[in-house]
């Protein structure tokens, strides 16, 4: 497999359960090296993808490629270059994290002591209680450190934060910055804007079934609108307003919204107005999500 | 009802109750109608099915001799009292069974909505609301004294609508709802011991079990009158419905139900929510299951070192009690007459006794694997298979883990009961050697693989209908215990794998019976193992 191959490369991808289509034609591109957010509202096939893409479900149509493999057919070989970290952390009742951790790292084949041992301090994780004692937070510890302490090349997350206090979710961020810097692709699927912000390259949002939007925080940016608060010395004309967008006006206050591309022009009229006070803010990340959530359900 | 907090009157303590009890009623209420069904069942087939099979008294007099002759169906059934009538068949044939699923169905109604909602976080959410610290408990304990009560009222007006006498069929349909009351009491205990739900259902089950067995032990080996009254099924056993019709016994139960709640009430009172009795402490730091194979046993370990000591004391039940066939043969009995006569050969009687017991122990024997094989589907409907199926484990060597686990534990119990009756029985001049009556428990064993084999085609390939996994138990027992007295054809009765067990007591054995039972094993398997492979995980 040559370095340009993606990771995991998904085209066409159908999943259906009884009369629920839960995929639609999903297309799905991450490439080596990145960190890839996997994004979308709840119930918009999400987990499902993952499960195909661990060969727990199978394909009804379309070509999925995982590590220039089939995760239907090659399980065994493709397992041991991965690691996943699912949303709802189930541990075994009985058994300790620790033991769990040493589970399945045996069952993957990788282990590595060192760094199974950093991460157990960091994450500041009691191994040797029983899965039904842990809260959410540390079942998901367990799990994290189980699947960064392997060597895998390609890391699936789903959700894996959700239940993490702001101190862990700094350590987390910390590890996955190192695995990244270790070569390690990972696939992110998270609801943490800050998260996603700070640590994914590209973005993929997903909605009822399929891949609405791809590209790069930046990219998917220069769809939405920058909002422009300005106070003006004159009262603005129809020429004015006609060029700006969901204008409200308080006697010499102004609040409108611009593409990102028009805001130069937008300056340009303003300054005729007698220019006093002037912010421009790009798209905050939940309104720029909102939208594009919002979107894509038309 | 009447341990006083148990009392409806909403104090601080019961607070919500009357709403929580209809919820509960409302989406679990029919989580107890499998069992409430299965008693109607037993009971309505039995005044239905006895006069139609059993038209005349000749027939009526052979069953009353095929059943004395063989008192293995005695360590389940109980006493034969009288099976010349149909209420006579119908209590012999329904008061232990019918008692035993009564108190099933109270036990799982009780630890679900106490221990089983607290596992599943599902009880924090009602705690938080305006509700009494025994709130949920009552509402378990009134659900399942409901549902017993249910079981008696219904069952027992079918049964009289069917046929049945009536007060016959009352004391009847009483000892079972009476039943389902004290093991509403013992689980009701049970989950205050116990740390969670497995725990609970664990403890409740076993001393249901513990009793069941020992009631049919001391019935069957005319043990002590102690041996049964201190025995709660004794009492039950002790109303003798269609003989002598006995009420006062019924009281006995009551009141240990009445002692029972309010021992639970007290200790729950004392309690940390998900806490129990029995607190587990800190684990190994370090693990040592390293694959599918290491964590099978680990899953399975604890049960199987319970499941281990109970085949020891089986084998102790059922050794004494094979040692019992000296009495038959006594003279004046059927079977002397029988022998005397020269159409019975006394070694080979002895060899089919003996195979007969091991046959009920080898249906018990079966119940741990296909417990294992079912925990193959729960795990995997808990999400727990999923991180496993991400690592490097293929499908197919997960699920042979838990079916070789499955296939070798009953070679183990059959081992360990097996050595125990052939110790006892080889002691008691029966004629039989320690060897032989060893060497016949393990020749059980493949059939025994048959009826694990129809749970592991289930879990495979049909997850969906997983209580079919049960099917294989169900119909063995069915057949090895009612078919013979029934007088079901060798067609039928051959559809039990445990029949075909090649006998080595005998003069001649006849091993093709081996070949059968192996091939059904093979293609259950197989079916299984690919479905298994095939399918989706983790779907409903």
């Amino acid at each position: 497999m040559s370095e340009s191959t993606p990771v995991i490369d998904v085209t066409g991808l159908t999943k259906s359960f009884g009369k629920f289509r839960a995929l639609n034609g999903l297309d799905l591109t991450v490439t080596r090296g990145e960190v890839h957010g996997f994004l979308g509202p709840n119930g918009a096939g999400k987990s499902t993808t993952i499960r195909v893409l661990l060969g727990l479900l199978k394909a009804d149509e379309g070509q999925v490629s995982l590590l220039g493999g089939d995760p239907w057919k090659d399980v065994v070989a493709l397992h041991r270059r991965l690691a996943y970290v699912p949303g709802d952390v189930s541990l075994w009742p009985g058994m300790t994290g620790g033991e769990a951790i040493d589970l399945l790292g045996a069952l993957r084949g990788s282990l590595d002591e060192a760094r199974r041992q950093e991460l157990v301090e960091r994450f500041e994780l009691d191994t040797t209680k029983r899965g039904r004692q842990y809260s959410k937070g540390n079942k998901q510890k367990v799990a994290l450190v189980a699947a960064l302490a392997s060597d895998a090349e390609l890391l699936i997350l789903d959700e894996p934060t959700s239940g993490l206090d702001p101190l862990m979710e700094q350590v987390f961020q910390d590890t996955i910055q190192e695995a990244k810097d270790r070569g390690v692709t990972v696939l992110l699927s998270s609801h943490i804007m800050s998260e996603v912000e700070t640590l994914t390259d590209r973005i993929s949002i997903i909605r009822e079934g399929s891949i609405v939007r791809t590209g790069t925080l930046d990219d998917l940016r220069t769809d939405t609108r920058s909002t422009i608060t300005a106070t003006l010395a004159r009262t603005p004309d129809a020429a004015l307003l006609a060029a700006l967008d969901d204008v409200t006006l308080s006697g010499h206050d102004l609040t409108a919204t611009v593409e990102p591309s028009q805001v130069g022009d937008a300056m340009a009229l303003l300054t005729q107005y007698g220019l006093s006070d002037l912010a421009v803010q790009p798209a905050s990340l939940e309104k720029l999500f909102l939208e594009l959530y919002d979107q894509a359900t038309r | 009802m009447t341990a006083q907090p148990a009392t409806t009157s909403a104090g601080p303590k019961a607070t919500g109750t009357r709403l929580l009890l209809r919820t509960s009623l409302h989406h679990d209420g029919r989580r107890m109608a499998p069992w409430l069904a299965l008693v109607t069942l037993l009971s309505v087939s039995s005044v239905l099915v006895y006069p139609w099979v059993f038209p005349d008294q000749e027939d009526r007099e052979a069953l009353q001799q095929a059943i004395d002759a063989n008192p293995a169906v005695g360590l389940i059934f109980g006493p034969a009292n009288d099976l010349l009538t149909t209420d006579g068949f119908n209590a012999w044939r329904t008061l232990a069974l019918g008692g035993f699923l009564a108190a099933m169905g109270a036990i799982f109604t009780v630890v679900r909505a106490t221990r089983g909602q607290e596992d599943s976080g599902q009880a924090e959410l009602l705690a938080s609301g305006v509700m009494g610290r025994s709130t949920r408990l009552l509402t378990g304990v009134a659900m399942a004294l409901i549902g017993a009560l249910a079981t008696g009222i219904i069952a027992g007006a079918l049964t009289i609508v069917c046929g049945g006498g009536t007060e016959n069929s009352l004391l009847l349909a009483c000892t079972w709802t009476v039943t389902g009351w004290m093991f509403t009491g013992i689980a009701a205990v049970a989950a205050q011991i116990g740390a969670d739900a497995r725990t609970s259902t664990a403890i409740s089950v076993g001393t249901l079990g513990t009793l069941f067995i020992l009631r049919g032990f001391v019935y069957s080996v005319e043990g002590p009158a102690w041996g049964i009254w201190i025995n709660p099924l004794g009492w039950m056993q002790e109303t003798a419905p269609a003989g002598d019709n006995q009420w006062w016994p019924l009281s006995l139960g009551i009141a240990l139900t009445a002692v029972l709640l309010a021992g639970a009430f007290a200790l729950e009172g004392g309690r940390d929510f998900g806490q129990g009795l029995i607190k587990p402490g800190p684990g190994p730091e370090r693990g040592r299951a390293r694959g599918p194979w290491g964590l099978a046993w680990r899953l399975a370990k604890g049960s199987a070192i319970t499941w281990t000591i109970a085949f020891v004391l089986l084998g102790f039940v059922f050794g004494y009690f094979a040692t019992s066939i000296t009495d038959l043969i006594q003279e004046g009995s059927p079977l002397a007459a029988a022998l005397a006569s020269g159409a019975v050969n006394p070694d080979d009687l002895v060899g089919e006794f003996l195979v007969s017991v091991l046959s009920l122990v080898s249906i018990f024997a079966a119940i741990p694997s296909v417990q294992v094989m079912l925990r193959v589907r729960s795990e995997e409907m808990e999400d727990r298979v999923e991180p496993i199926m991400a690592t490097a484990t293929a499908r197919p060597r997960y699920y042979a883990a838990n079916v070789v686990l499955a296939l070798l534990l009953p070679i183990l119990y059959m081992g360990l009961a097996g050595v125990v009756i052939a110790a006892l029985a080889s002691g008691a001049e029966l004629g039989v050697d320690v060897g032989e009556v060893w060497l016949q428990a393990f020749m059980m064993v493949p059939a025994i693989w048959t009826i694990v084999a129809v749970s592991v085609l289930i879990v495979g390939a049909r997850p969906k209908v997983a209580v079919a996994a049960w099917a294989g138990v169900a119909a063995t027992f069915v057949i090895t215990l009612l078919g013979p007295s029934f007088k079901f054809p060798d067609w039928a009765l051959g559809i039990s794998p445990l029949w075909h067990a090649p006998n080595v007591i005998v003069a001649d054995t006849d091993w093709t019976g081996l070949g059968w039972v192996t091939l059904f094993t093979l293609g259950f398997a197989l079916v299984g193992f690919a479905g298994f492979r095939r399918r989706d995980l983790a779907v409903e």
